[in-house]
C-alpha cells in the first residue's frame, strides 16, 4: 500500500478563464485527481483573466498588473506554490513573477499600485508551476505511479505539448523544448504507449484562429494528421486553448479537407484520471466535441 | 576529436536529394561551421553552405541542426562529439532550398524591404548645432532589436509562417519595430498602419519558436508585441487581431474573466459572425457555449477595474510596458534568477565586476 499518504501539498490553485467556462471538465478531473496524487488545491477566489497573450500584447502594462494582482493573492494563501493548468496562463504568470523579482523598483511601483486599489501588496514568494510539472517528476510523479499504474493498458497516446510551456525556455526552464520528455513519462507511467510525431511541439494556432482562421487551420492539421498517421488512439495535452483548437475546430477541418479525423482529445488530468478510475461525473466526456469514449471502451474490459 | 554529421544534400538542377553522413577529425574547439570547412576541404568539395565572417556577425550560415536553426559558426560540436551523437544537419525551413544548405533568401530579403527598412527624419535639430541625442531610455525601447543580424533564424521556424507562406515574419516585423520606437522617425502612424494589413501583426501565432531560436537575443515575439500595443495605443485597431485583443481588455475590466461567447462576434464583427452559428451550436451542444451568455463575474472585480483605470494615468502605454520588464528578462537569461548585484560578484569563482561609472558615483556620495 501507499507509503506517501502523509505528504501532501498544499497549492494556490488558479485555473483560468477556459477552466471556468468552456472546458469545466478540465476543472473538474484537475479537482478529483489532485488529492490522488498529494496535491491539496486551494482555490483562488479574488483573481480575474491573466490577460493571455491579447493583453499582453495590447497593453502591457495592464498585464503585468494583473498578473501582479493574481500572485498577490496567491502568496495571501500562504503556499508558495502556485499551480496552473493552462499553458497561457503558466507563461504569463512566470514570465510578470520574473520581471518582478528580477526588478526591485518595478516590483515597489506595481506594489504602490495594487496597494492603492486594495490588493495585498506582492513580495515575490511564490513560483508558478503547471500540473503538469507536479505530476512529472518528484513527490507528485511518485504517486501518480501508484494511482495509476497500467491503468491504460497499452492505449496508444499522442502527447502534443502546445507553445507555451516550452517556450521561450529561459522562462519556463522545466525542459528541453525540442526534446521534452515529462508527457511521455506520465502516459507510460499509466500504462500508455506514447507515440511520437513532430508537430508535438508546434503551435495549434488558437491565439488567431478567430482572427485568422485559415492559418491557424493550416496549423492544427499538423499534429492531428500525424497522430493519426503515426496509429494514436487520442491525444493528449497539457492545455485548454490547445484542446479546444485540436476538439473543437476538427470538425473544420473536417469539412475543409472532406476526411473524417474523429480523433479525440484528452486534457492531461482526464487521462490520468481515466488511469486512476475517476467517473465520468469529473471526467465529463460528454463535453467533448469529438467524443473520447469509443477509443477508452476497451479498457474497462 | 571526431566528429560525425549527417548532411541532406540537395541538388535542384536534378531534383535530387539525399542524406551522407561524414566522419571527420576536427580540434576540439570547432564550431559547426569549422566542421564543413573541413568536410568541404577534405572530403566533399561539391558540398554548398554560405559562409563569411565566422564569428556571429554577418548572419550567413543560419541551418538546421537536428531540425532546430542555429548559426553555425555559433554553434560548438565538443559535447556532440562527446556524447557520440551524429547531428542531422540540413537547409533552413520556410525559404526555398538552392543547393544543399544553401537557401533562396529573396523572399526574406522582399519582406525586409517591405518594411522601409530605413529612417524617415523627423527631428529638430538641436539649435546650437551639435548632433542630435537620443536618452538611454529612449534607446532601451529598440536595443534587442537592433541586435538583428537578418539571419533568418527565425523565419526558418516560424510556424505561423508555415502556413501563412505571405506573412511578413519576425524578422521583418522586429526590423519594423526597430523604426517604430526611433524617436528621430516621422512615420510612425504609416508604419503601423502597413504593418497591422493582413500577413503583418496580427498574423503572429505566438509560437516563441523565434524567440528560441534567434541566436543574438533579439526576441523577434517580443518585438511584435511592442507593436501590437504602439498600433492599440495610437488608436490602429481596425484589423481583428486588434480588436481580438481588446475585447481581452474589455473582459478583464468588466467581468474580470473573459467573456469567450462574445469574442468570435467582437472580433469578427456580428454581420460576418453569423457564418458561425452552425459551428456555434456544435459548441452549444456540449457545453462549451452557453446560449444566452450571462456574465461570470470574478469577485472583487472592482479592483480589476481601477487598476486599470490607475496604470493608464501612469505613462508606460504601448511599447514602454514591455520594454519595463525587459532588464529583469535579461538578467534571468543569464541565470540571475534573484539576489543583488553585489552578491552576485561575491559568489564564489564569479567573474571580477565591470567598473561602472555610477557606481563609483554612488560610492563617492
Amino acid at each position: 500500500m501507499s507509503t506517501t499518504e502523509n505528504t501532501t501539498k498544499r497549492v494556490a490553485y488558479y485555473k483560468g478563464c477556459l477552466a471556468s467556462l468552456s472546458a469545466k471538465e478540465l476543472d473538474s478531473s484537475t479537482q478529483a485527481l489532485a488529492p490522488m496524487v498529494g496535491l491539496e488545491l486551494v482555490e483562488l477566489e479574488s483573481v480575474t483573466c491573466c490577460g493571455a497573450g491579447d493583453i499582453h500584447e495590447a497593453e502591457p502594462d495592464y498585464y503585468l498588473h494583473l498578473n501582479a494582482r493574481i500572485l498577490a493573492y496567491a502568496e495571501a494563501t500562504g503556499c508558495d506554490t502556485l499551480m496552473t493548468v493552462c499553458n497561457v496562463c503558466t507563461l504569463n504568470l512566470r514570465q510578470a513573477n520574473f520581471m518582478l523579482q528580477g526588478d526591485a523598483d518595478l516590483l515597489a511601483r506595481v506594489n504602490e499600485n495594487l496597494v492603492t486599489v486594495g490588493v495585498p501588496a506582492y513580495s515575490g514568494n511564490v513560483e508558478v508551476r503547471h500540473f503538469l510539472w507536479e505530476i512529472a517528476e518528484g513527490e507528485g510523479y511518485e504517486r501518480l505511479k501508484e494511482v495509476a499504474h497500467r491503468g491504460l493498458k497499452g492505449l496508444k497516446v499522442a502527447p502534443f505539448y502546445g507553445c507555451q510551456i516550452l517556450r521561450p525556455s529561459k522562462i519556463m526552464g522545466f525542459e528541453d523544448p525540442d526534446r521534452p520528455w515529462s508527457l511521455e513519462r506520465i502516459i507510460e507511467a499509466c500504462g500508455g504507449e506514447a507515440i511520437d510525431y513532430p508537430a508535438k511541439i508546434k503551435c495549434c494556432g488558437f491565439p488567431i484562429i478567430a482572427a485568422r482562421e485559415e492559418t491557424a487551420l493550416g496549423e492544427v492539421i499538423q499534429p492531428v494528421e500525424q497522430a493519426i498517421e503515426a496509429g494514436a488512439d487520442v491525444m493528449v495535452t497539457p492545455c485548454p486553448l490547445c484542446h479546444l483548437s485540436l476538439d473543437a475546430w476538427q470538425q473544420k477541418l473536417e469539412a475543409s479537407t472532406g476526411r473524417a479525423f474523429k480523433m479525440p482529445v484528452l486534457h492531461l488530468a482526464q487521462l490520468v484520471g481515466v488511469a486512476a478510475g475517476l467517473e465520468e461525473s469529473e471526467l465529463k466526456f460528454k463535453r467533448h466535441i469529438v467524443d473520447p469514449r469509443p477509443a477508452l471502451e476497451r479498457l474497462e474490459v | 576529436m571526431k566528429v560525425g554529421l549527417k548532411i541532406w544534400r540537395y541538388d535542384t538542377s536534378t531534383g535530387e536529394r539525399a542524406l551522407r553522413e561524414y566522419e571527420i577529425e576536427a580540434p576540439e574547439e570547432a564550431t559547426l561551421l569549422d566542421c564543413l570547412d573541413i568536410v568541404k576541404d577534405r572530403h566533399d568539395g561539391s558540398l554548398a553552405y554560405r559562409k563569411s565572417c565566422r564569428m556571429m556577425i554577418c548572419g550567413s550560415c543560419g541551418m538546421r541542426m537536428d531540425g532546430a536553426a542555429v548559426l553555425a559558426c555559433k554553434t560548438r560540436m565538443y559535447d556532440i562529439a562527446q556524447e557520440g551523437r551524429v547531428p542531422v544537419i540540413s537547409a533552413m525551413g520556410n525559404l526555398p532550398i538552392v543547393k544543399d544548405l544553401v537557401v533562396d533568401m529573396d523572399p526574406f530579403w522582399a519582406k525586409f524591404k517591405a518594411m522601409w527598412p530605413w529612417l524617415e527624419p523627423g527631428y529638430e535639430r538641436p539649435e546650437d548645432g551639435r548632433e542630435y541625442r537620443i536618452s538611454q531610455e529612449r534607446m532601451n525601447v529598440v536595443h534587442k532589436e537592433a541586435l538583428c543580424i537578418n539571419c533568418g533564424c527565425c523565419v526558418s521556424e516560424c510556424n505561423a509562417m508555415e502556413s501563412d507562406p505571405d506573412f511578413l515574419g519576425p524578422q521583418a516585423l522586429a526590423k519594423g519595430m526597430r523604426f517604430v520606437g526611433d524617436p528621430r522617425d516621422s512615420a510612425t502612424v504609416e508604419r503601423l498602419e502597413r504593418y497591422s494589413q493582413e500577413h503583418g501583426i496580427w498574423d503572429c501565432t505566438r509560437c516563441y519558436f523565434c524567440n528560441e531560436r534567434c541566436p543574438k537575443g533579439v526576441d523577434p515575439r517580443d518585438a511584435i508585441a511592442k507593436l501590437g500595443a504602439e498600433s492599440i495605443r495610437l488608436g490602429i485597431d481596425r484589423d481583428m487581431g486588434a480588436k481580438h485583443a481588446k475585447w481581452f481588455v474589455r473582459s478583464a475590466e468588466t467581468t474580470g474573466w473573459l467573456r469567450e461567447e462574445e469574442l468570435i462576434p467582437k472580433t469578427q464583427g456580428y454581420v460576418s459572425a453569423i457564418k458561425q452559428l452552425k459551428f456555434g451550436a456544435s459548441l452549444a451542444r456540449h457545453g462549451k457555449v452557453r446560449p444566452i451568455p450571462i456574465p461570470h463575474t470574478a469577485k472583487d472585480v472592482g479592483e480589476a477595474r481601477n487598476l486599470r483605470k490607475v496604470v493608464r494615468e501612469q505613462d508606460r502605454q504601448g511599447a514602454l510596458g514591455h520594454v519595463q520588464g525587459e532588464r529583469a528578462l535579461a538578467r534571468l537569461e543569464h541565470g540571475h534568477t534573484g539576489g543583488s548585484l553585489e552578491e552576485i560578484y561575491a559568489r564564489p569563482g564569479a567573474a571580477p565586476r565591470p567598473w561602472l561609472p555610477e557606481v563609483e558615483e554612488d560610492q563617492q556620495a
